[in-house]
């Protein structure tokens, strides 16, 4: 089970909102990046939450800074359109681009290029799940809009276009700690061959244990946890180890 | 003297940004490869590689380095990371069939196992033979990504099992290394290693 620490910036402050909305600024990226390398976080997802929606280019300056204190894999994504983004964070340091908002409203063939080049790999696809009476939906732009689409489908054919990851996200649960949408995480690892990151609602590590065992997924992504000292990432993989999760040292 | 290490930057897909910080953090010098004039100045060579097989094996050849890369190997010590190492290969099967560097016989082909592919995370190694590349982390933990493994009989140094299914982790042919996981991302370990790179 790969522990990832998930950073939500809007430049050039690391913020915390509550069901994607109502930030709180919880430090700087660059800080924080380092900090949770220390800590032993095996990953990081550095996404930029308002660039898609402010229809603005991701911030480059703040990556490479970023990137540059880490000795593990980093992951980036906000406000991809093109190849040449994609190209443009990997020289950066990115090692995985996380895509969205123009995978979903406006272009998936952007997935297979992407693959293509860059292997399957380095190319993370982020869903914003909404839950319904009976199914999910896939918001963008920081679950602001909606699409239309059916998660369980899209995360299916993101996987056929060649996406080797899913950042499964709820709208529903992000920030509220109150513990995972465990129905959703299962369906979606069940649904696909390709790793599936679950985040979203980690309050305690009773949360993170439940979701680990339940869904199964390959990786969780943490944030609100620890971003308020609630708890430490060697305490999380200590807690998931003495319960018979496989971690990392 | 530094060690000047030569990192080939290929393609667009090229990732070198975070080996560099790891040769200059490890203590090396680097020395970015374009062209094949710039190998008149590196003691070592690593081969990095994000991207797929076959578009990789496109850019060296469109960048003309393929024959120089083969000549600077049989010389310099070299070390192939990742998909650096794959190309190393015969042949592989990515996007259809593409002929490799031809310096270890291998071929490249899709990791077949019961779990999710591609394999990411941190994972350990199983050195077969003791070698100055692995010394002291024999019992480390490396990072891996990567939906490709490198079929190989003759030159393996480390396996690694992935959920029940054993591939080729490090390969070592005389001055030539490779592994399949990435030492940049690897924490300390692979300072380590990169460490013991330049020391060789």
């Amino acid at each position: 089970m790969r522990i990832i620490v998930k950073l939500d910036v809007k430049p050039p402050y690391v913020v915390k909102p509550v069901h994607f909305e109502g930030l709180r600024k919880v430090g700087s990226p660059q800080k924080l990046a380092k900090k949770y390398y220390e800590d032993g976080a095996d990953e990081l997802f550095y996404i930029d939450i308002v660039a898609s929606l402010y229809k603005r280019e991701i911030l480059y300056d703040e990556i490479e800074d970023t990137a540059n204190q880490l000795f593990i894999p980093f992951a980036v994504g906000g406000g991809v359109k093109s190849i040449e983004d994609f190209s443009k964070l990997f020289h950066l340091g990115a090692d995985k681009v996380v895509i969205n908002t123009y995978a979903v409203q406006e272009n998936p063939d952007i997935i297979n290029k992407a693959a293509e080049i860059f292997g399957n790999q380095a190319v993370v696809i982020n869903i914003e799940a909404k839950r319904w009476e009976n199914w999910w939906e896939c918001y963008t732009d920081c679950g602001r809009i909606q699409s239309g689409k059916d998660v369980l489908d899209w995360v299916k054919e993101v996987e056929e276009r060649g996406a080797g990851e899913i950042l499964l996200q709820s709208v529903d649960h992000d920030g509220r700690q109150r513990g995972f949408d465990i129905e959703l995480s299962k369906k979606v690892v069940e649904a696909v061959d390709i790793p599936v990151v679950v985040s979203s609602g980690a309050g305690s590590m009773k949360d993170v244990l439940d979701v680990a065992l339940e869904a199964k997924p390959s990786g969780i992504a943490i944030a609100s946890l620890l971003h308020y000292n609630k708890s430490t990432i060697s305490d999380i993989k200590e807690h998931l180890k003495e319960n018979g999760v496989k971690v990392s040292k | 003297m530094t060690t000047t290490v030569g990192l080939i930057n290929y393609g667009i897909a090229g990732n070198i940004h975070s080996i560099k910080k790891a040769i200059e953090k490890a203590g090396g010098k680097v020395q970015i490869v374009e062209k094949e004039s710039d190998f008149k100045r590196v003691d070592k060579i690593v081969i990095p590689g994000v991207g797929s097989f076959k578009d990789a094996m496109e850019e060296l050849h469109k960048d003309g380095l393929v024959d120089s890369i083969k000549k600077e190997i049989s010389a310099k010590p070299t070390l192939g990371i990742c998909l650096g190492m794959q190309i190393l290969s015969t042949l592989g099967y990515e996007y259809g069939k593409t002929k490799g560097l031809e310096i270890i016989e291998a071929e490249v082909k899709p990791i077949i196992v019961d779990a999710k592919v591609p394999h990411m995370g941190f994972n350990s190694l199983d050195v077969k033979h003791h070698n100055s590349l692995l010394y002291g982390l024999e019992d480390e933990q490396f990072y891996f990504m990567h939906s490709y493994e490198m079929v190989n009989y003759t030159d393996i140094i480390a396996l690694t099992n992935y959920s029940g299914h054993t591939f080729v982790s490090a390969i070592q042919k005389e001055n030539l290394y490779g592994v399949q996981f990435h030492p940049e991302k690897s924490r300390e370990a692979g300072i380590q290693l990169f460490q013991n790179f330049i020391n060789l």
